[in-house]
C-alpha cells in the first residue's frame, strides 16, 4: 500500500513539473479550455440551441468528433498489436505509450458524448440498477459498454505496467497478458460497435451498409498511427526517450496499407451508390456534388479525398517514410483527411437529406467549435500528462526508492 | 371579367343558398371587419359555410381556436356547440350505434322560415310548369348562368333539388320534402357510393368521440361542398381552394427554400389572388 | 420493493409535509396511500442521503422550499413505465402544481392508462388532402409545442408532391443516347411525379392544380425503430399502440431521431417557448404536458384526448375529412372500414416498421 501511495505522489509530482516548453504547451491548450468553459456554460444554461444542430441535422460536430476519436482510441492497438503478437521489439518498448494515447482518446470521446447529450444531468438514467440500461437492444448501450471496458482495460494494463516498472518488479504474465490480448480484440470491438451504432439505422441509407465497421476500423488504423507517429517524433525531439526508427517504420507501413484499403473501400462505395443512383444515394450525391445549389459539404469531401490520396501516394515511397519531415506531412494529411471523412464526410451527410427528403445545410456555431476544440485541448492535456509520466517511468526518472 | 364572376360566385354564393340569407351573412362579415379585435369569427370547414364566434367556455378554455392567418377554426373546445340531433336517416345501418348531431343550417339562414310564405307562397311567383332549364331573373348571385348550370353539366335543374312548392325544403325522388339540415338525403339521391362512405364515417368530416358508439358532430355535405359551384378551379376537386396555413420556419442554416424547385407557377393560386379578400 | 425505489419515493413524502399548495385533499390521499411498512422501509433505506441532498437544495435556493423540493423530486423520479400507481400519482400531482403556478392557470395532468381492447389506428386519404396545413397548426394548438421564430416545433410535416407533365420537348433529353426518356423524379424535371417533396410550399391557394399533398407524422409503428435504439427505454410502446416518451427520463441522446424513418421526432434544443395564453391546460403525462429543454418529443395520437374518447386534434380539423381515426380492434370503427373498403398503403413499408398509420385512396 505504501508503494502505491508513493507511486501516486511520485507520479503526480513528476507530471506537474516541467520546463518552460511544457508549461507553454499546457498554457496554450489552457486558452482553449477557457473558451471551452464559456461554451459549456452557455450550452448548459441555454440548451443545445446554441449549436448549429437542427431537427433535420441532429447529429453534428460533436458526434463526428466522437466517432473519429473512437477510431483514434482503437488505432492505439497498432502499437500494442505488433508489440505483443508479433513481438516487435522497438514497439514493445513503447507499447505503453499507445495505451496512454488510447486513454486520452477515450476521455475525449466521453467529453464529446456529454456535449452531444441534451440532458447530461440525467446520464445516471443509463446506470444499471438505479436507471435502465437498455441492453442488449440499444446499440448505444453496447457502445457505452465497450468504451468503458476499453478505458478500464487500458488504465489497468497501462498503469499496472508502469507501476511494475516503477517498483522494478517483474510483470505477472498471467495477469498482464490476458489484459493485453483482450484489449487488442476490444479495440476492434469499440470501433465495430461505433460502426454498428450508425449502420443499424435503415432510416439513414448513407450509413446503412455493411461496409461501415470495416471502413471505420481501417480508417482508424490509418488515423491512429498517424497521430502516434507525430507524437513519437515529438517525443524524440523533446525528451530523452529515443523511439527507434523500426517502430516508426512499422507504423508508417501500417498507415500505408490501411490508407490504401480505405481509399479502395471509399471507391467501392461510390461506384456502388452512384453507378445507378437511387434515392438512397441522395446523401452521397449531396456530399460529392451538392444539391440544387446547396453544396456546403462538397469542398470537405474533395479536400478529404485529396488529402488521403496524397498521403497514400507519398507513403508509398520508402524514401518518404524514412524521411521524418516528409513523413510528418503525410501523417498530418492522413489524419486530417480521415477526420473530415468521418465527420463532414460521413456523419453529417447521413442526415442530409432527412428521411423524408428535406435538404438542410449544417453550420456548426462558434460555441460548438469552442467546445469541440476545447475537448481536444483537454484531451491533449491529458495525453501530455500521461505521456510525460509514462516516459518518466520508462526512462527511469521516477523510480521506487527504498528508504 | 370571367375571373371576376367566378370569384363573386365563390365568395358570395358560398355563403348561403338563399339570397336573402346571404344578405344577412354579409352583415355579419362586415361587423367582423369593423371590430376585429372585439369579436373573432372563424369559419369551420370551408369559407362561407358554418361560422363560429370565438368566446371562452371557461376561463382559459376557448370554444374554438382560430388561425391568425386564414381565420379557419383550428381547434374545438366544445365540438358539440350549437348542434342538434341529426334526425333519422333513411336506412338503419352501423352508423346508428353512436349519437349523431349536426349544426343546423336553418339557424344560419335566417330568412329560410319565411321564404316559403313571403316570396314563394305557393301561388306567387307562379309555379313553373315543368323542370326544364329557363333563364332565372332572381337568385343570379347564386346561379349566374342558369342555362349552363355546372352541377350535373346541364343534366339537372334547380327543381331536381329544391322543392317546387315549398322553397324552404329540398325534394326527394318521390317529390316529398327534405329538411335543409339534412342535405345528405338529397345529395345521396345521385352520389350513392359517397353517401354510403359518409354514413359509414369514411367520407367527410366528424368531430367529437372516436368510438363507434360515441357522440359525433357530423359535417353535412354542404358544409364542405358548394352545390351551386362544383367546378372549383382547374383541379376540380369538389372542394373550394383556400389559403394554406403558413409554411414551417426554415431550419437554422437555411436562408431560403430555393433548392426546392417547382415548375407549376401556381396558376390556380394566382387566379384567386385578386378575389381572395373581396367581400370579406 | 427494492432499495432503488426508496429514493424516488422519499422526496414526495418530504414534500407533502413541507409544502402546502392547491389540493390538500389530494395530498392527504397521497400520504395515506403509502403504507406504513413502506414508509418505514423508505426511512431505513437510502432515504437519508436523498433527504440531505434535498435539504441542501432547499438551503441553496432559500426562497422556495416547495419548488426546490419539486425540482429535486422530479430529478430523482424513476421511469414512468416502471412507477407504481402511487408514484405515478405523486409525479402527476407534482407536475400539476408546478404547471399551474408556472402558467398561472389550472392545469391538469392526466395519467389515464390504455383502455383494454383498444389499438389505435389512423388512416389518411391521400387523394383528399389539399395541403392546407391546418392539421399542423391544430396539432400545435393542442399539444403545447414550442412556438416562435427561435424554436418552432411542429409534429406534422406536409409535403407537396408535384406531378409535372410529359412533354414533347423533353423527348431528346434522354440518357444514354439522347433518345426520348422523360426523366422525372427530380426537382429539375418533374414528369409523372417528383420524389422530392416540397416542405416549404406557400402558394396563395391550395390545392394547386398540378400537385398532391402528403402529410407525415409519427406512424406509431408496431415495430418502432426508435424504441429499440433508446438506451434508457424512455420511449416505449403503450398497450394501446401509442409510442410515447417519458420526457422526464429522456437523456437527449437523439438516437431515436436518427432511427426514425419518418422524421417524426423533434428535439427541444432550447427551453420551449410557450405562453400562458397558448398553453392547453388539459394535458397527459405522456402527451402534451409542457416539455423541458433537451428532450425529444413526438406525436402521441393526442393521447390526452384519445384516451378520454375524443378524436385527435388533426382528425377534427381536417377540412376535407381526409383523416380517419379509431380502434383497429373494432371492425365497425372508421379506420377498420377504411382498411376494409379502400386501397391503402403504409409509408416506407420496406422499412418493416408496420405503421398503424395508413394512407388510402378512394
Amino acid at each position: 500500500m505504501r508503494k502505491i501511495i508513493k507511486f501516486t505522489t511520485d507520479y503526480v509530482g513528476y507530471v506537474v513539473k516541467g520546463g518552460p516548453k511544457f508549461y507553454a504547451w499546457l498554457g496554450f491548450l489552457g486558452i482553449f479550455v477557457l473558451f471551452w468553459m464559456y461554451g459549456n456554460y452557455m450550452q448548459w444554461t441555454e440548451g443545445m440551441i446554441v449549436t448549429g444542430l437542427t431537427d433535420q441535422v441532429s447529429w453534428g460536430l460533436y458526434l463526428a468528433n466522437f466517432v473519429f476519436l473512437v477510431g483514434v482510441a482503437a488505432g492505439a492497438v497498432t502499437v500494442v498489436f505488433p508489440a505483443y503478437v508479433y513481438k516487435h521489439k522497438a514497439l514493445h518498448e513503447v507499447a505503453v505509450l499507445g495505451e496512454m494515447l488510447a486513454i486520452a482518446a477515450v476521455v475525449m470521446c466521453l467529453l464529446f458524448v456529454f456535449n452531444h447529450m441534451g440532458r447530461p444531468d440525467r446520464v445516471w438514467h443509463m446506470l444499471p440498477y438505479i436507471g435502465i440500461f437498455n441492453w442488449p437492444n440499444s446499440m448505444l448501450t453496447w457502445d457505452v459498454l465497450v468504451l468503458s471496458v476499453y478505458l478500464v482495460l487500458n488504465v489497468v494494463g497501462g498503469f499496472y505496467f508502469l507501476y511494475m516498472k516503477y517498483t522494478d518488479q517483474k510483470l505477472n504474465k498471467l495477469f498482464y497478458m490476458p489484459i493485453i490480448y483482450i484489449a487488442i480484440v476490444w479495440a476492434l470491438s469499440i470501433h465495430t460497435v461505433t460502426g454498428f451504432l450508425l449502420n443499424t439505422m435503415p432510416a439513414r441509407p448513407l450509413w446503412h451498409t455493411g461496409m461501415m465497421p470495416i471502413r471505420f476500423i481501417i480508417t482508424a488504423f490509418a488515423a491512429g498511427p498517424s497521430l502516434i507517429i507525430i507524437v513519437f517524433l515529438t517525443i524524440r525531439k523533446n525528451t530523452k526517450l529515443w523511439i527507434k526508427d523500426e517502430a516508426i517504420n512499422m507504423l508508417s507501413q501500417i498507415i500505408v496499407w490501411c490508407l490504401g484499403i480505405a481509399l479502395f473501400l471509399t471507391l467501392s462505395e461510390v461506384v456502388t451508390d452512384l453507378y445507378h443512383p437511387t434515392e438512397h444515394s441522395a446523401g452521397l450525391e449531396y456530399l460529392m456534388l451538392g444539391h440544387n445549389g446547396l453544396n456546403r459539404l462538397v469542398p470537405w469531401f474533395w479536400s478529404s479525398l485529396a488529402m488521403m490520396v496524397v498521403a497514400f501516394v507519398m507513403l508509398l515511397f520508402p524514401s518518404v517514410r524514412k524521411n521524418h519531415n516528409k513523413l510528418v506531412v503525410a501523417c498530418v494529411l492522413a489524419f486530417v483527411g480521415i477526420w473530415i471523412e468521418k465527420g463532414m464526410g460521413l456523419l453529417i451527410p447521413g442526415s442530409i437529406p432527412s428521411p423524408i427528403g428535406e435538404f438542410t445545410e449544417y453550420y456548426p456555431t462558434l460555441l460548438e467549435i469552442f467546445n469541440s476544440i476545447g475537448n481536444w485541448a483537454i484531451g491533449f492535456i491529458v495525453l501530455t500528462v500521461l505521456l510525460k509520466g509514462a516516459i518518466g517511468i520508462l526512462l527511469g526518472d521516477i523510480k521506487y526508492a527504498k528508504e | 371579367m370571367k375571373k371576376y364572376n367566378i370569384s363573386a360566385v365563390l365568395i358570395v354564393l358560398i355563403l348561403a343558398v338563399v339570397s336573402s340569407a346571404s344578405a344577412q351573412e354579409k352583415k355579419v362579415v362586415t361587423k367582423k371587419a369593423a371590430e376585429p379585435q372585439k369579436e373573432v369569427i372563424c369559419f369551420e370547414s370551408r369559407l362561407g359555410a358554418s361560422e363560429v364566434t370565438q368566446r371562452e367556455i371557461k376561463p382559459g378554455l376557448p370554444n374554438v381556436k382560430c388561425s391568425p392567418k386564414t381565420g379557419a377554426v383550428l381547434w374545438w373546445g366544445d365540438p358539440y356547440e350549437g348542434t342538434v340531433p341529426m334526425g333519422k336517416m333513411p336506412i338503419k345501418a352501423d352508423y346508428s350505434k353512436g349519437v349523431a348531431v349536426v349544426k343546423p343550417r336553418s339557424a344560419k339562414m335566417a330568412l329560410l322560415p319565411i321564404c316559403g310564405t313571403a316570396c314563394h307562397n305557393g301561388t306567387y311567383p307562379p309555379l313553373p310548369k315543368n323542370k326544364r332549364p329557363r333563364k332565372l331573373t332572381m337568385h343570379t348571385d347564386i346561379v349566374p348562368d342558369s342555362l349552363n348550370l355546372q352541377h350535373g353539366r346541364g343534366a339537372i335543374w334547380c327543381l331536381d333539388c329544391h322543392n317546387t312548392k315549398k322553397r324552404n325544403k329540398f325534394v326527394d325522388n318521390f317529390g316529398d320534402e327534405i329538411d335543409f339540415n339534412q342535405p345528405q338525403k338529397l345529395c345521396g339521391k345521385c352520389h350513392g357510393p359517397i353517401y354510403r362512405d359518409w354514413r359509414d364515417g369514411i367520407h367527410g368530416k366528424r368531430i367529437g368521440q372516436w368510438a363507434t358508439t360515441g357522440k359525433k358532430r357530423w359535417f353535412v355535405c354542404t358544409e364542405c361542398h358548394n352545390p351551386h359551384d362544383v367546378q372549383q378551379g382547374k383541379r376540380n376537386s369538389g372542394f373550394a381552394q383556400l389559403a394554406p396555413e403558413p409554411a414551417p420556419i426554415l431550419p437554422k442554416g437555411m436562408k431560403n427554400a430555393d433548392h426546392e424547385r417547382h415548375h407549376n407557377t401556381d396558376e390556380s393560386g394566382q387566379e384567386n389572388k385578386g378575389s381572395k379578400q373581396k367581400g370579406h | 420493493m427494492t432499495d432503488k425505489k426508496a429514493p424516488k419515493n422519499n422526496p414526495d413524502i418530504e414534500q407533502t409535509s413541507t409544502c402546502d399548495t392547491t389540493e390538500p385533499s389530494e395530498k392527504n390521499k397521497e400520504t395515506e396511500s403509502v403504507s406504513p411498512s413502506r414508509r418505514g422501509f423508505i426511512k431505513q433505506m437510502g432515504g437519508l442521503s436523498v433527504a440531505s441532498l434535498m435539504g441542501t437544495a432547499a438551503l441553496l435556493t432559500h426562497s422556495d422550499d416547495a419548488e426546490a423540493n419539486t425540482t429535486w423530486a422530479e430529478w430523482f423520479q424513476g421511469n414512468y413505465r416502471l412507477m407504481t400507481d402511487e408514484e405515478k400519482e405523486q409525479a402527476i400531482a407534482r407536475l400539476e402544481r408546478r404547471y399551474t403556478s408556472e402558467f398561472g392557470k389550472q392545469v391538469t395532468v392526466d395519467g389515464t392508462p390504455a383502455q383494454e381492447g383498444v389499438l389505435f389506428g389512423y388512416a389518411l386519404n391521400i387523394q383528399k388532402c389539399i395541403g392546407c396545413r391546418r392539421c399542423v397548426k391544430a396539432c400545435v394548438e393542442e399539444n403545447n409545442q414550442s412556438r416562435g421564430d427561435k424554436q418552432e416545433i411542429e409534429w406534422i410535416r406536409v409535403l407537396k408532391m408535384e406531378k409535372g407533365e410529359f412533354t414533347i420537348d423533353k423527348m431528346n433529353d434522354g440518357y444514354p443516347g439522347g433518345y426520348g426518356i422523360q426523366v422525372g423524379g427530380n426537382a429539375y424535371s418533374a414528369a409523372g411525379v417528383v420524389l422530392e417533396g416540397e416542405h416549404y410550399y406557400e402558394p396563395k391557394k391550395v390545392p394547386e392544380s398540378d400537385s398532391f399533398y402528403f402529410p407525415i407524422a409519427c406512424m406509431q409503428c408496431e415495430k418502432p425503430p426508435c424504441v429499440k435504439v433508446c438506451p434508457v427505454r424512455t420511449t416505449y410502446r403503450e398497450p394501446d399502440g401509442i409510442v410515447v416518451v417519458d420526457y422526464n427520463w429522456c437523456i437527449g441522446c437523439r438516437m431515436c431521431i436518427g432511427a426514425c424513418p419518418y422524421w417524426a421526432r423533434r428535439f427541444n434544443w432550447g427551453e420551449p417557448n410557450l405562453s400562458s395564453k397558448d398553453m392547453n391546460p388539459k394535458t397527459h403525462y405522456l402527451g402534451n404536458r409542457p416539455r423541458m429543454k433537451g428532450v425529444v418529443e413526438k406525436c402521441t395520437f393526442c393521447i390526452q384526448r384519445t384516451r378520454k374518447g375524443r378524436y385527435p386534434a388533426c382528425v377534427e380539423v381536417c377540412p376535407v375529412g381526409a383523416r380517419k381515426f379509431g380502434n383497429l380492434l373494432d371492425p365497425d370503427s372508421e379506420v377498420r372500414r377504411v382498411l376494409a373498403r379502400k386501397r391503402m398503403f403504409r409509408l416506407k413499408a420496406d422499412a418493416n416498421t408496420y405503421p398503424k398509420f395508413f394512407y388510402f385512396i378512394d
